[in-house]
């Protein structure tokens, strides 16, 4: 099982990107919509493969294996499987950066506007993070911190909505934060990439002193770790990664959550194992749910962070389920 | 040879110094037995000696880089933890001194046939002679282990400090922490008493477990006898 589940997600990603581009309101033909993605050939079947779908699939790839990837880091550092990428507070400081800019205006000024206010939130909440935890602060610290930061940033982006002016500029940011990736551009693409290559290079070398963690702070210190080190590179990384899909796609909940929790099991648990899985395994899930939207309800704009809550918390409840009666 | 130096380490918890003032030298053939009653510093000690903890003196330890250190000594805290369901032979192998080490290790803590088990499903006994598998893998000249006989049954405790006593006998160096003064007296081959943060007394076993020492410092009496299988003590009775 362990051999084989790599070729098995990989090859669930590559099937579900293929279907991503694939499938559409606009009802193309699967040779029509590859000679048009590859050769450009008819113009606005060429507009729609390109500049619509070919995105979104990426957006698809990008996002889901940013939240998998940080979630499972973001366990294995804390050594815990309930915790997830937010919980350092990246998550609600890049969305508030994101609903100031709605609020504002500025995000109608240029296409960027949003998401770089995003990442100037994400930016923020590393500073803070960084202050109030400390360089040598312990896991609890961070944790705290995180909370404190999240209640902050949820608190301030509930206020803008309380002052809103009218009920569109609200519905507006309320359709926002529930996460999607329609209508996004390669712009969405070349912004968000960048910074999602960089953490998670910075995630994924964390693989072997998140091994070492599995014994604890102390016997890994023992065998060589520098702990304040991989701290740093864990909550730059997630903040990398977390900042720009939230800049990109709003925010996706569930994903970073219960994707390592599923695949624990299958890769052994080891997280240096996990770490790859579960880029794959996030990239697999939020690609699939970007799908269920558009099949589910085409007419409806069903948003993706609905539909990945709606599928990942009764999952969760079931897990919390489980773990009782184990404990039990 | 010196493997662990310590001048005048004091540790501070506020302004009580919970170590204070302890020098000590570990040379390599030694087995020596931490032994104090609770809250006398042992485990502060241990975790300081590493640099762990932020303390005053000088532990040759505690200023090596991190990887040198892990090369110089290895560490069995008292906190067992296994975070996550891992096969029992990747956990011991995380040592990182490469298969031959690792298969060492698990052939001496009795545990060749756990490789595949996965370590959170053990009991907590075996998972403590997993860990000290772990220990004995990264194959230091020196091992600090704290209480590494704390919930062990009869036969992996003995076993556990039979493979201190032949770690001892090839030339490395092993301190730990022990509350069972009887298996202390039968397997160190010195013992170091501690009490509120002091050394008290440091020499042999039969030196050390004085009815002194044992009235002073944990408030019980005992008797030492000499058995065909070697040195017994028995503590028997509460004095205080």
């Amino acid at each position: 099982m362990r051999r084989g589940i790599w070729p098995l997600l990989i090859a669930l990603v590559a099937v579900l990107f293929m279907a991503s581009l694939l499938i559409g309101p606009a009802g193309l033909g699967l040779g029509q919509s590859l000679r048009a993605l590859i050769q450009g050939q008819g113009e606005a079947v060429v507009l729609v493969m390109r500049e619509i779908r070919l995105p979104r699939a990426l957006l698809g790839l990008g996002v889901g294996a940013a939240l998998g990837l940080s979630g499972a880091a973001m366990q294995g550092f804390l050594r815990n499987p309930l915790a997830e990428p937010g919980l350092i507070g990246v998550s609600s400081t890049a969305a508030l950066g994101a609903v100031l800019s709605l609020q504002t205006g500025l995000a109608a000024t240029f296409a960027l506007a949003l998401p770089l206010a995003a990442l100037a939130g994400a930016a923020l909440s590393v500073l803070l993070i960084m202050l109030m935890a400390g360089p040598r602060g312990g896991a609890l610290a961070l944790i705290l911190a995180g909370i404190a930061i999240s209640a902050l940033a949820g608190a301030a982006t509930s206020l803008v909505l309380n002052l809103s002016p009218n009920p569109f500029a609200a519905m507006e940011i309320v359709f926002w934060m529930m996460g999607s990736l329609a209508d996004r551009s390669m712009t969405h693409v070349w912004l968000a990439f960048p910074f999602i290559a960089i953490g998670s290079a910075l995630l994924l070398s964390t693989g072997r002193g998140l091994d070492a963690l599995t014994l604890g702070e102390d016997v890994a210190q023992s065998m060589g770790l520098n702990l304040v080190r991989l701290r740093w590179m864990i909550v730059l990384g997630t903040a990398f990664v977390i900042g720009a899909s939230v800049a990109v796609a709003g925010a996706v909940g569930f994903v970073g959550l219960v994707v390592p929790h599923l695949l624990r099991p299958v890769v052994g648990a080891r997280p240096s194992r996990l770490l790859p899985a579960s880029a794959l395994g996030g990239a697999a899930m939020v690609l699939a749910a970007d799908i269920a939207v558009r099949v589910v309800a085409p007419d409806q704009d069903l948003k993706l962070g609905v539909l990945t809550a709606l599928v990942g918390a009764p999952f969760f409840l079931h897990l919390i389920w489980r773990m009782r009666r184990v404990e039990a | 040879m010196s493997l662990l130096h310590l001048t005048n380490l004091t540790v501070r918890r506020g302004e009580c110094p919970v170590v204070d003032d302890v020098s000590l030298t570990v040379k390599a053939g030694e087995f020596v037995g931490l032994l104090g009653p609770n809250g006398a510093g042992k485990t502060t000690l241990l975790r300081a000696c590493l640099g762990l903890i932020p303390h005053e003196g000088k532990s040759n330890l505690s200023a090596l880089p991190a990887r040198t250190r892990a090369r110089a000594v290895a560490f069995l805290p008292q906190g067992r933890e296994i975070a996550w369901p891992v096969a029992v032979g990747e956990l011991v192998a995380l040592a990182g001194r490469g298969q031959g080490a690792t298969d060492r290790a698990m052939a001496r803590m009795g545990l060749a046939a756990y490789r595949d088990r996965s370590a959170t499903a053990l009991s907590g006994g075996e998972q403590a002679r997993v860990l000290i598998a772990r220990a004995l893998a990264q194959d230091t000249p020196l091992l600090l282990a704290d209480e590494p006989a704390a919930g062990l049954d009869p036969e992996a405790q003995i076993r556990t400090c039979k493979v201190f006593q032949d770690l001892a006998s090839e030339g490395r160096g092993v301190v730990a922490s022990l509350h069972d003064l009887g298996l202390a007296a039968r397997h160190c081959t010195r013992l170091v008493l501690m009490a509120r943060g002091r050394l008290v007394a440091d020499g042999p076993p039969r030196e050390v477990l004085s009815e002194t020492n044992l009235a002073e410092v944990f408030g019980v009496r005992g008797f030492h006898a000499e058995t065909p299988l070697g040195p017994v003590f028995q503590p028997m009775d509460v004095i205080r």
